[in-house]
């Protein structure tokens, strides 16, 4: 029964159980964290981007071994910075914030998957991460697929053809199983990685994008999956651009700006101050652009600091 | 409970390095993207054997799956670069040396050196090919240059069965030493995974280095007595470093396993099982020390 008085909203659960409520500082004593991280920086190379740093001088050979080498043509990326929060048993979080905020490496970087440059990040744990990027082998069948996720994530070969059934029931895509994962549509794709990532019911989901694909059967079915996740004390961590869906699935809320996380809090609170923001942001260079409208002389169009998909690009190169 | 807001400069504070690792250390979290200890590299590399063997087919057959004669290149390839080699090599400039059975000679040799430079030139691509898979999946990444040299090894089988056949069709009679062929395949397998590991890291770490890899094989094909052998064209200790060097040794202790008139010599075998032995392991630990950083680029 400890999962139900594990899985509070954030609030209401430090009040209840009348703890000192500070989340973001982890004093919590009786719920259990399922991941730490401390002052975690991630920077990712981004490769054929061109120079992106001056090269300091050192000897050849160094540079040739270093692993974050400033290689011709190679760009870091500083996508997270400095995040520190402790997200506990039963919980599920949300991330949100514009594109190219760093969501998507902070959910890679706290699944083990990209390591973190500097600060530390410890799991309860094994962590699945699902998410629109994780091709896993486009050009083999989803079958073969099942196998490979399925046992990267620890399962055996036994269990892998045990669970196969369920799987592509789950995934709901029949006879597509045995053609090549590069002959699906993205959803077909997106519910077949979540099938094979909840399959081995993992002590941290990480959900990437995934859910807003499929149709409302399948959101309803993945909503059940993750909450019988969190009830089995499991955590959940996802990235929706959809506020309704974060508010729905998530107690908990981070937002991300520009690396830096800015606001933690309940989802309620936290996603209703993010639309809040946006809708001013929106506002103010709707204003802008009137303005500049109505002098003669425009010259181009403003590089949009608020405009969504303006670093989608770059956020996606990361994740590859 | 609410902390910061849209107005926040910054990331919202934390716990220390000291008090997080305390906090972990009470509830026995364990820190992810850090390097393992080797040991339990070892396990973790042992419990995902089965895994392994999943990727080396997947491997496979997204090799092959793309062209329609599949298999049939794999034998054809090298067949007719065998003939080329023999026609330019073995008629027009006359490198037989002292060796009575040419072709023999020349296939042994080609068809091992086919096999160990296509596993040093993927085993080099291993985590930068997938580097999709890196960034979904967490598993020792030694799975995938491991993997790809048992794809390899598979893949190669039906090119070692056509040589078979040709040293048999050339006059070799198949006897008990035929055995000991598949052991000196699997020491040539070691020797390329050794090295193999070592250019995998560097080609992750400074993706440029790919490109030396396939001038690196071509100079490996010359000089490691392919079509000559070594010991009837350089004597002293040139000759004693371009036959013991890994690659040679491994192509002649092949054809000492097929042909008569190289009989079986204990020092090819031993120096071959070390070099494999060494390179792998040497080639293991190298690879093990930047398994933190696999992921990042």
């Amino acid at each position: 029964m400890a999962a139900a008085e594990l899985s509070p909203d954030n609030g209401t659960g430090a009040d209840r159980t009348g703890q000192d409520p500070t989340p973001a500082v982890g004093a919590d004593q009786d719920r259990v964290p399922a991941v730490i991280l401390s002052h975690v920086h991630v920077t990712y190379r981004v490769f054929g981007a061109g120079r992106g740093k001056t090269v300091p001088e050192e000897s050849r050979l160094a540079r040739l071994l270093n692993r974050g080498a400033n290689q011709v043509g190679v760009r870091e990326v500083h996508a997270v910075k400095d995040v520190s929060f402790v997200a506990y048993q039963g919980e599920s979080v949300g991330l949100i914030g514009r594109n190219g905020s760093g969501k998507s490496t902070l959910l890679r970087a706290l699944a083990g998957l990209i390591p973190p440059d500097q600060g530390e990040i410890y799991l309860n744990g094994k962590a699945a991460l699902l998410g629109v990027n994780a091709v896993l082998m486009r050009q083999l069948s989803g079958a073969r697929n099942v196998m490979i996720g399925g046992q990267a994530l620890g399962l055996s070969t036994h269990e892998v053809r045990e669970k196969f059934d369920e799987i592509v029931d789950f995934s709901g895509i029949g006879e597509f199983i045995n053609l090549p994962m590069s002959s699906y549509s993205s959803g077909m794709g997106s519910r077949l990685r979540f099938a094979i990532s909840t399959a081995a019911v993992p002590d941290i989901l990480v959900v990437d994008e995934a859910l807003g694909t499929g149709d409302a059967e399948f959101r309803k079915k993945a909503n059940d999956r993750i909450n019988k996740i969190r009830e089995s004390a499991g955590t959940v961590f996802m990235v929706s651009h959809n506020n309704a869906t974060i508010k729905r699935m998530c107690t908990r809320a981070l937002w991300l700006e520009q690396g830096h996380v800015i606001m933690d809090g309940p989802s309620g609170e936290v996603v209703d101050a993010y639309t809040r923001w946006v809708e001013q942001q929106q506002a103010a260079r709707a204003k802008a652009q009137q303005a500049k409208r109505a002098q003669p002389r425009a010259t181009e169009d403003p590089d949009e600091p608020g405009g969504d998909g303006q670093d989608e690009a770059g956020a996606q190169g990361g994740g590859r | 409970m609410t902390t910061g807001g849209p107005d926040h400069q910054g990331s919202l504070p934390g716990l220390s390095a000291q008090e997080a690792a305390a906090l972990a250390r009470r509830h026995g979290l364990d820190q992810v993207g850090v390097r393992p200890p080797l040991g339990r590299y070892c396990a973790d590399l042992w419990r995902h054997r089965n895994f392994i063997w999943t990727m080396a087919q997947a491997g496979f057959i997204s090799r092959h799956q793309n062209n329609y004669l599949g298999l049939v290149w794999s034998v054809l390839n090298p067949l007719l670069l065998g003939a080329a080699y023999f026609l330019i090599f073995g008629l027009l400039l006359g490198t037989r040396g002292q060796v009575d059975n040419f072709v023999a000679f020349l296939t042994a040799g080609l068809f091992t050196f086919i096999f160990i430079s296509a596993g040093f030139n993927y085993a080099s691509r291993a985590l930068v090919d997938n580097t999709g898979l890196v960034r979904a999946l967490r598993f020792p990444r030694a799975i995938l240059p491991i993997a790809v040299m048992i794809t390899e090894l598979i893949a190669t089988i039906p090119a070692f069965v056509m040589l078979l056949i040709l040293a048999m069709a050339t006059g070799e009679e198949p006897s008990l030493k035929w055995l000991l062929f598949p052991v000196s395949l699997l020491i040539t397998g070691l020797v390329t995974l050794g090295i193999g590991l070592i250019a995998a890291r560097i080609v992750h770490a400074a993706r440029d280095v790919s490109n030396l890899v396939p001038l690196l094989t071509r100079m490996l094909r010359y000089i490691s007595g392919i079509f000559f052998p070594i010991a009837d064209f350089a004597s002293g200790w040139i000759g004693a470093v371009l036959m013991y060097q890994p690659i040679a040794v491994c192509l002649t202790m092949v054809r000492e396993s097929l042909l008569g008139e190289f009989p079986l010599n204990p020092t090819t075998w031993l120096v071959s099982l070390g070099w494999g032995l060494v390179l792998t392991a040497i080639g293991f630990v190298f690879f093990w020390r930047a398994e933190a950083s696999y992921g990042r680029g």
